[in-house]
Order: C-alpha cells, then sequence, then structure tokens
C-alpha cells in the first residue's frame, strides 16, 4: 500500500472520527489528524504489506486523541462545523445534522476516552470488533466491553436528560 | 478575514495534510507509450528510471510505484528514456544511456542487475554464469530472484539471463516467456526452442 493512496482513502474518514473524538473542536482534529499522518508516516515501514492499513491508521489516531486527552487539551462542545454540508460518509455522518443526534454525540464526547472510542470506532466508523481490538490494542472481548459499557451509560445518560 | 471562512473543515484538514505530504515525499513522475509487447509504463525519481512495466494497467502499475513517493504523470519528464525505448523496439542496437535508480534493491541484487547491464545485445549468460560472475557460484537461485524483482526490465536487461541449458524460464513482464523470446530475437540472440518451455 503506497502512503499517497492512504491519504486520498482514509483522511476524510479519520477527520471525522477525530472531530468526534474531541467532541468538535475543529481545530483539534485538524491537528491531530495532521499529527495522525506525520505519526504514520515516521511509522510507515512497520506496516507490514497486506495488513490491515485501516484499522493500523485507527489505531494511530486514536493514540493521538487518547494522549490529547490526557494532556487535557481544550475541547470544547459539538458547534462548529455542524452546518457545513461535509461529504456524509457513515450513516451517522448523514443524520448529524439533526438535534437529537447532536444530544448523542454531546453525550458520546463526555464518555471516558477509551469507551469513547470503542463507540465511535464500532458505530461511527463502523468497524469490525476484531479491527476494534486491533486499534485498541486489546482483546476482542475488551473491545465489546468497551463499546458496551459506553452504549450503557450513554442510554443511561439520555433517559435521564 | 478569514481566507477559508465557510471551508469545511475536512477540506481544509485534506489541503493541509497534502500540502505536508507534497513537501515530504520524494517524487516519482510517471508517463506511458505503446510498444510491439502492449502498453509500456514508466517511471523515474530523481535519481533515475525506477519502474517500467508492460501488460499491466494504470492502477496496477501506480500501486507499485515506491510506497513513500508523491507520483505525478509527465510524460516530459520521460521523454528521453521513451525515445531510447523507441528506438529499441526498432530494432536499433541501443545501449540504454539513462540513469537507473535501484536504491529498494539489496546490494547483492544491485550487483546481479549491474552483471545483467554488461551482458552486449545478442549474447546470453546463465544464471551459474552471473554467480560466479558474483563470486557466489552455488548461488544461482539468488540470483534468479534477484533478477526476477528486477525494477526496469529491457533497460535492465535481465532477458538476456537463461538458464544452463538455454532454457528460457522466468519471465514476469507482460506475457513472460514469450516476451522474454520476443526480445532476444528482436536483439539476433540465439534463442533455442526447447519443447516444454
Amino acid at each position: 500500500m503506497r502512503f499517497e493512496a492512504l491519504i486520498e482513502l482514509h483522511h476524510d474518514e479519520l477527520y471525522h472520527y477525530l472531530r468526534r473524538m474531541t467532541a468538535g473542536s475543529t481545530c483539534d482534529a485538524a491537528d491531530l489528524t495532521q499529527e495522525t499522518w506525520l505519526r504514520a508516516w515516521g511509522a510507515f515501514d512497520r506496516l507490514r504489506p497486506n495488513s490491515n492499513a485501516r484499522a493500523w491508521l485507527y489505531r494511530i489516531a486514536t493514540n493521538c486523541a487518547l494522549s490529547a486527552s490526557r494532556s487535557g487539551r481544550r475541547e470544547i462542545p459539538l458547534q462548529e462545523d455542524q452546518d457545513v454540508p461535509d461529504e456524509a460518509r457513515t450513516p451517522l455522518e448523514q443524520l448529524e445534522h439533526g438535534e437529537e443526534l447532536a444530544l448523542v454525540l454531546e453525550k458520546v464526547g463526555a464518555l471516558p476516552p477509551r469507551q469513547r472510542a470503542a463507540v465511535l470506532l464500532r458505530y461511527g466508523q463502523e468497524l469490525r470488533y476484531s479491527e476494534l481490538a486491533c486499534v485498541m490494542r486489546c482483546s476482542e472481548a475488551n473491545a465489546r466491553a468497551n463499546v458496551s459499557l459506553g452504549v450503557r451509560r450513554l442510554r443511561r445518560e439520555l433517559e435521564v436528560t | 478575514m478569514n481566507a477559508n471562512a465557510g471551508v469545511p473543515g475536512v477540506n481544509r484538514s485534506r489541503e493541509r495534510v497534502l500540502d505536508w505530504f507534497s513537501r515530504t515525499a520524494p517524487l516519482v513522475v510517471w508517463s506511458e507509450m505503446d510498444s510491439p509487447l502492449g502498453p509500456l509504463y514508466l517511471a523515474r525519481s530523481e535519481a533515475g528510471l525506477c519502474r517500467l512495466a508492460i501488460g499491466v494497467t494504470e492502477d496496477n502499475f501506480r500501486a507499485r510505484l515506491p510506497a513513500r513517493a508523491k507520483s505525478s504523470r509527465n510524460p516530459d519528464a520521460l521523454r528521453e528514456a521513451q525515445e531510447q525505448l523507441f528506438a529499441y523496439f526498432d530494432g536499433c542496437q541501443v545501449r540504454f544511456c539513462l540513469p537507473v535508480d535501484l536504491g529498494e534493491m539489496t546490494c547483492f541484487q544491485q550487483g546481479v542487475l549491474r552483471q545483467a547491464c554488461a551482458i552486449p545485445a545478442g549474447e546470453l549468460r546463465s544464471y551459474g554464469d552471473i554467480a560466479r560472475d558474483m563470486g557466489s557460484p552455488r548461488a544461482s537461485r539468488a540470483v534468479g530472484q534477484a533478477l526476477g524483482r528486477n525494477p526496469v526490465p529491457i533497460v535492465v536487461p535481465c532477458h538476456r539471463v537463461v538458464g544452463s541449458d538455454g532454457r528460457l524460464t522466468g519471465y514476469s513482464g507482460a506475457r513472460g516467456i514469450e516476451s522474454k523470446r520476443w526480445l532476444l530475437r528482436l536483439e539476433g540472440a540465439p534463442v533455442k526452442e526447447v519443447p516444454g518451455e
């Protein structure tokens, strides 16, 4: 796989994922997207032929987002970019302009970072659990548990609201 | 006023990443030409010709360009190589005078390909001959593998290397052995007709 092709194929979805991971701060998402590609460039020689390049990129992006979250980078609620007609890619994106979904995304943004990543990767980016495990460097069972905990917490939060 | 106002964040981010990539990645230019063996694609890096492929699709060719490179179609940058190749296919005794980039090959593989370049048109050598010339007489198989990875066939004439019994073995370009035989005949080499090739 060529690096140029990876950018063509995966830039946009990584940006959208990171935007949600940073709860909608356009500035942070662009910075993290850039950081993801810089790290990918540095590690590119270790990407084995025929391995899952998409999962590899999501792993790097998730690491970038989690370190940013740990270092207390500013996170602001999802507002910016909401009315911008970005190309719809996933079912989640197609619904994103709805108020109800904005509320869900706000709650997703408030999940603990690993649960947030798990929920977004599974339901936003439509990764399989095996890919999720690869991205989060954990077992498939642990990946499922993170998604399940995140979803349960979301349900609870949304019922209360 | 912000010049990017109203531009979707994803587009701004993509432009930024592509701009960084253009400034960071080595540039490889490529082009295509007709040949008697079918469409021929070739590419060059700053160091020289780095890919030549016949009998592949454009997508397939581009997918095999150096992994970190930024690629751009630029026929002008490959004009000289194309002219030499046209002359070669016209049957002229061309000794290719083109810088070749073998930077992705190991030292041994580069040595094998240099040995292949030293074989004059119209002559043949065996894998064993090359192995002996390399000082590794038992490395015929490794020689075969190195020739099989030749990124610029024809210009580096790996087709002039044959089995010790004259059999035309192994050629991955275009139509395989048939193309190897065609190239050797074009150069006036003594090609054996061996049943079962």
